[in-house]
C-alpha cells in the first residue's frame, strides 16, 4: 500500500514539473500513434468506402475477415513486420527495424481492420434514404461518396479514435520493432509510453511507471472524450 | 460558423502533427546532425540495466559526433539481431556462443573489455541452506529441496537464452545435471522468467527465490531489492563481456567506421578507467572490473583486450 | 412526357410489377394510388433512376432512361424525389437545400438566393441556419420539398410525401405541391395510398393493383366510375354486390341479385355476371309504413341489421336480402325512430347503380 501512494505522490511530481523525460516519451507516443492513425486513416476509410459501396463476389466473406482481423494481436503484427523490414527480410535494405517508422507501420496496419471495418459499418449505417435523396438530387459518383461521408462524419470519427486508441495503448509490436531505445536525439528513440511501463516496471520503477501510465490514461481518454464532446454538439 | 472554425483548427492540428511525424520519424538526416553518423548497439541487459552504456555513449557520442542507439535484450536475442544484420555492434558475454557466432563468419574484431562474477542471491532465510557452498554443490542443494517440495526454495531463471543464462545451465551440468531433463520443468521450485536481469531480479525478490545474476546489476538493484549474496566464490562465476562488430562482409552497408570506432573506443585507456570506477561512488565498489591488465586471470590473449581493431 | 412501357420488377421470387403500361403527361400532377405493399414507391423508384426494372421501359422524352447511354446523369438531374420518411443532411436547413445545387457547380450568390427564396416558399424563412436535424417531422418534409424543388426539377417524384405527417403539414405539403405545379409547370408523380389526397391533388389517377394499372382517368371518372370490383372498394363504395343481368336494353338493366330485381343503367346484356357498386350517401331510408319513397327507381324493403355509430353518424345496414349499408346523421335516425330489427324500405335512383363486369374467377 505504501508503495502505491509513495508511487502515486512521485508520479504527481513527475508530471507536475513536466519531467522530461516522461514529457519526451508521451510526446513520442502521440506522434507516432497519431502519424499511424492519420496513415490508416487514409487507407481505410477510401478503403472501407470501397467495400461498402461495391458490387463484388465475396464482399460478405471479405467483410467477415476484416471484423476477425479485428481481433488482430498485437505481438503478431510485430513478428511480421518485423520479419519484414529486419535486414534479411524482403524490405530489410531499408535498415527500418528499431525506428519511430517501424513503429508507425506496424501500428498502422495493426489498426487497419478495425478502421477499415468501422468506416463499412459508419457508411452502411447511413439512412437508406440519405443515400436515395443524393441520388435523387443528381449526385455524381464522386459527389454521392463524399457527401454519404460527410454524413457518417461522426461515426468516422469515431472510428479513428478508436485506431488511435488501440495504437497508443499497444505493446507488443511497439517493443518487437522498435526496440525500446531510449537515445539521446528525440527521434531516434523508440521508447515510448507503453514498452517504457513495461520496462520501468519489469525493473522495479513503480513511480515512474504510474506516471506514465496516468499520461497514457489522460491521453487515452482525452482524445474520445473529445470525439464524445464534437459527436453529441 | 462555431463549428466550422473548430474544424478548421482541428485540421490544421493534423496537418501540424502529420507535417512533425513525417519529419519527424524520417531517419535521414536532419539539419543539426547532418554527419551524424547512428550506431546500433544490442546488448546483453546487464551493461544497460546497470546505466554503464549509457553513460559510456553519452562520451563516445560527444567524442565522435555519433548518435548511439542501445537495444537491450539479451545475449541470446542479441546474437539473433546480428545474425539477421539489424545491428552494427555486439555487447555479449557468452564466449561459447560468441565462438560459434564468428566461426559462422557473422561477427569479427572481438575486444573483451570488462568483467565481473556472477553471484548466486536469496532470501537472508536461505531455506535451502547454501551460504558458502561452491556453485554446483548449492544448485544442487536448490535443486533436492526444491524438488522435495521444501517451503520457500524457488530458482527464478532468466530462461532467455542470454549470457547469463548460458551460465547458468553450465553450472547445472557441472552439477552433473542433464539441464533440459532434470532441471527445466522438473517442478514448481524452478521458474523460467524470460525477461532481462533487473526484472528477472526483481521477479526473485518478489518470490523471495534464488537466481544467478551478473554481481553489476545486482549491486545496481541492491537497493530495492530483499536479497542477498549467498554464493559468490568459484571460478565458474567469471563472467566476461566483449564487444563485436557484424562482419561487413556479411552485410556491406554495416556502419563498420563506427563500430570499430566503438569497439576501440571500449578498450581505450580512458573507458578502461571509467568503467573500473564505474559505480564505486554510488555501491561502494565497482559494478564492473576493467579487462586491460587482467586478460591472464580471465583466460583470454593479449591482443584481445589491448590491440585496436583496423 | 414519361411512357411505362410494360414495366415489370421482381426481387428475387416476388413480382412486385407485373407490367405497368401508361402515359404520364407534361405538367400535370399524376397521383399513383393503390393500397399499401402495392408497388407504387417501386415504381416511383423506377421512374427517379434509384433502381432498374427487372423489364419493359421506361422513356422520358422518348428516351428510354435505363439504357446504358451515358445520359443517365442528365436525366437524373432532370427529376427531383421527395420520399415517404422525412430524411434531412446532418447541417444546417440551408446546406440542406443548397445541396443539389452545389452538385450542379451553383455559385454562392445563386445558392444564397434561391435557398433563401426556397426557405421562404416552404415557410420556413429564419430557419436557414438551424440544424435540419432539430427539425419537426413536417418541417423536414418541408425541407425536403425545398431541397427537391431549387434544382428546378422538370419532373417531381413524390414517394408518399405526407403519410405519418401531422394535418396540418399535410395541407402545407399539398399546397405547396399544387403551387409548384401551377406556377413552375412542374410534372409531378405522386404516390399516395390516401384516395382521398388523390382527389384533392391530382390532374389524374391511376390505380395500381395486382402488379399493374386497373385504371386511369380523372379522379371524377376513378370515384364515380371505378373500372372493377377492386377499384370500387378500394375507392370506398361500401356496397359491391353481385348479380345476373337478367334483362337489357337501352342502357338500362334489370339485375337479379339472390332473386331480387334491381335497376341499374348498364350497358350489359342479359346473363352477364356483374357487381353493383353503390355508394351509401346516394340510399335513402323510410319507414315501411307511412314514408314515402323519395326517388324513382329502386325501393327494396327489407330490416335494420345494424346501426353502428361512425363518427357524427351512423352506418344503417338492412338486409333486403343482401345487406345494404346507407350513412345517415344521427338526427336522422333518430327522426326516423329505426332501430335494429325495424321495418324500412331502401331507396335509390338506377344512376347511382354503377355496373361492371364481375371479377374473372
Amino acid at each position: 500500500m505504501y508503495e502505491i501512494i509513495e508511487g502515486f505522490l512521485e508520479a504527481a511530481r513527475l508530471i507536475v514539473t513536466l519531467d522530461p523525460d516522461v514529457m519526451a516519451i508521451a510526446a513520442r507516443s502521440i506522434i507516432v500513434s497519431f502519424t499511424a492513425t492519420i496513415s490508416a486513416t487514409l487507407i481505410a476509410v477510401p478503403l472501407g468506402t470501397t467495400i461498402n459501396f461495391g458490387t463484388f463476389r465475396g464482399k460478405k466473406s471479405l467483410i467477415n475477415l476484416i471484423q476477425t482481423l479485428y481481433a488482430l494481436p498485437t505481438v503478431v503484427v510485430g513478428l511480421l513486420i518485423f520479419l519484414l523490414i529486419s535486414r534479411v527480410g524482403p524490405f530489410g535494405s531499408l535498415r527500418l527495424l528499431f525506428t519511430p517508422t517501424a513503429m508507425i507501420i506496424a501500428q498502422t496496419v495493426l489498426i487497419l481492420p478495425i478502421m477499415t471495418g468501422l468506416t463499412i459499418s459508419a457508411l452502411s449505417g447511413v439512412d437508406p434514404v440519405i443515400r436515395d435523396t443524393l441520388y435523387s438530387l443528381g449526385a455524381t459518383r464522386l459527389q454521392f461518396l463524399t457527401n454519404i461521408m460527410k454524413e457518417a462524419r461522426f461515426a468516422i470519427l469515431a472510428a479513428v479514435a478508436v485506431g488511435f486508441g488501440r495504437a497508443i495503448s499497444e505493446v507488443g509490436a511497439a517493443i518487437l520493432v522498435g526496440g525500446n531505445i531510449m537515445a539521446s536525439s528525440f527521434m531516434s528513440s523508440t521508447r515510448v509510453l507503453t514498452t517504457a511501463i513495461s520496462l520501468e516496471t519489469s525493473m522495479g520503477n513503480i513511480p515512474q511507471s504510474i506516471a506514465l501510465g496516468i499520461v497514457l490514461l489522460v491521453i487515452a481518454l482525452g482524445v474520445n472524450l473529445a470525439i464524445t464532446t464534437v459527436q453529441h454538439r | 460558423m462555431q463549428r466550422r472554425t473548430l474544424f478548421a483548427v482541428a485540421a490544421v492540428m493534423v496537418a501540424f502533427l502529420l507535417i512533425c511525424g513525417c519529419t519527424g520519424t524520417t531517419t535521414g538526416p536532419d539539419p543539426v546532425s547532418a554527419e551524424k553518423q547512428q550506431l546500433r548497439i544490442a546488448t546483453t541487459t546487464s551493461l544497460d540495466d546497470t546505466k554503464l552504456l549509457e553513460r559510456l555513449s553519452t562520451i563516445f557520442e560527444e567524442q565522435y559526433n555519433a548518435e548511439v542507439l542501445v537495444i537491450s535484450a539479451g545475449t541470446g536475442k542479441a546474437l539473433e539481431y546480428g545474425q539477421r544484420g539489424d545491428v552494427d555492434v555486439l555487447m555479449v558475454h557468452d564466449r561459447a556462443r560468441e565462438d560459434t557466432f564468428i566461426a559462422d563468419g557473422y561477427g569479427t574484431n572481438r575486444r573483451v573489455f570488462a568483467y565481473n562474477y556472477f553471484v548466486l542471491v536469496g532470501p537472508e532465510s536461505d531455506p535451502a541452506g547454501i551460504k558458502g557452498m561452491e556453485p554446483k554443490q548449492a544448485f544442487a542443494a536448490i535443486r533436492e529441496k526444491g524438488m522435495a517440495g521444501e517451503s520457500g526454495v524457488t530458482f527464478v531463471s532468466r530462461g532467455d537464452a542470454s549470457g547469463t543464462h548460458s551460465k547458468e545451465k553450465a553450472i547445472w551440468k557441472a552439477a552433473g545435471l542433464n539441464y533440459s531433463a532434470d532441471v527445466q520443468g522438473s517442478g514448481d521450485w524452478y521458474l523460467e522468467a524470460g525477461k532481462g536481469m533487473g526484472a528477472t531480479l526483481t521477479m526473485t525478490n518478489e518470490k523471495q527465490a534464488y537466481t544467478l545474476s551478473d554481481i553489476g546489476t545486482y549491486l545496481a538493484y541492491k537497493g530495492d531489492l530483499e536479497l542477498v549474496t549467498l554464493v559468490d566464490e568459484g571460478d565458474t562465476l567469471l563472467n566476461v563481456y566483449c564487444a563485436m562488430q557484424i562482419n561487413p562482409e556479411k552485410y556491406p552497408d554495416i556502419n563498420s567506421t563506427v563500430a570499430k570506432d566503438w569497439i576501440n573506443f571500449m578498450i581505450s585507456d580512458d573507458v578502461q578507467k571509467e568503467i573500473a570506477s564505474f559505480g564505486v561512488d554510488k555501491y561502494g565498489q565497482p559494478l564492473f572490473y576493467a579487462a586491460q591488465n587482467d586478460w591472464e586471470k580471465i583466460g583470454v590473449t593479449e591482443a584481445e583486450v589491448t590491440d585496436p581493431v583496423l | 412526357m414519361i411512357e411505362l412501357v410494360n414495366v415489370s420488377k421482381r426481387f428475387g421470387d416476388t413480382a412486385v410489377l407485373g407490367g405497368v403500361t401508361g402515359r404520364i403527361e407534361r405538367g400535370e400532377i399524376f397521383a399513383i394510388m393503390g393500397p399499401s405493399g402495392v408497388g407504387k414507391s417501386t415504381l416511383l423508384r423506377l421512374i427517379g433512376l434509384l433502381d432498374t426494372p427487372t423489364g419493359g421501359e421506361i422513356r422520358i422524352g422518348g428516351t428510354d432512361i435505363h439504357a446504358k447511354n451515358g445520359q443517365s446523369l442528365r436525366i437524373r438531374r432532370m427529376m427531383g424525389m421527395v420520399f415517404q420518411k422525412p430524411a434531412v443532411f446532418n447541417s444546417t436547413v440551408s446546406e440542406n437545400i443548397a445541396v443539389g445545387l452545389r452538385f450542379r457547380g451553383a455559385s454562392e450568390a445563386v445558392i444564397r438566393k434561391k435557398t433563401e427564396d426556397a426557405l421562404e416558399v416552404v415557410g420556413l424563412s429564419g430557419y436557414g441556419e438551424r440544424r435540419a436535424r432539430t427539425l419537426s417531422g413536417g418541417e423536414m418534409q418541408r425541407v425536403a420539398l425545398a431541397r427537391a424543388m431549387v434544382i428546378e426539377p422538370e419532373i417531381l417524384l413524390m414517394d408518399e410525401p405526407t403519410a405519418n405527417l401531422d394535418p396540418v403539414s399535410v395541407e402545407m405539403i399539398e399546397e405547396l405541391a399544387r403551387r409548384i405545379n401551377r406556377d413552375l409547370g412542374t410534372t409531378i408523380v405522386l404516390s399516395t395510398h390516401d384516395m382521398y389526397q388523390g382527389q384533392r391533388l391530382a390532374h389524374r389517377i391511376s390505380v395500381l393493383m395486382n402488379g399493374g394499372f386497373a385504371q386511369v382517368g380523372t379522379p371524377r371518372e376513378v370515384f364515380t366510375l371505378p373500372a372493377s370490383r377492386d377499384v370500387a372498394r378500394f375507392i370506398g363504395i361500401e356496397n359491391i354486390i353481385r348479380g345476373v343481368v337478367t334483362a337489357g336494353g337501352n342502357g338500362t338493366s334489370a339485375i337479379d341479385v339472390g332473386g331480387t330485381l334491381v335497376r341499374a343503367r348498364s350497358p350489359f346484356g342479359e346473363g352477364e355476371a356483374v357487381c353493383l357498386c353503390i355508394r351509401s350517401e346516394d340510399m335513402r331510408i323510410v319507414p315501411a309504413v307511412g314514408g314515402k319513397a323519395v326517388l324513382s327507381g329502386n325501393s327494396l324493403p327489407g330490416t335494420v341489421a345494424s346501426i353502428v355509430p361512425r363518427g357524427p353518424f351512423s352506418k344503417v345496414t338492412v338486409d333486403c336480402g343482401f345487406l345494404l349499408s346507407s350513412v345517415l346523421s344521427w338526427k336522422a335516425v333518430d327522426a326516423l325512430g329505426i332501430r335494429e330489427g325495424s321495418r324500412v324500405v331502401v331507396s335509390f335512383a338506377a344512376e347511382s347503380v354503377h355496373v361492371v363486369r364481375a371479377a374473372q374467377g
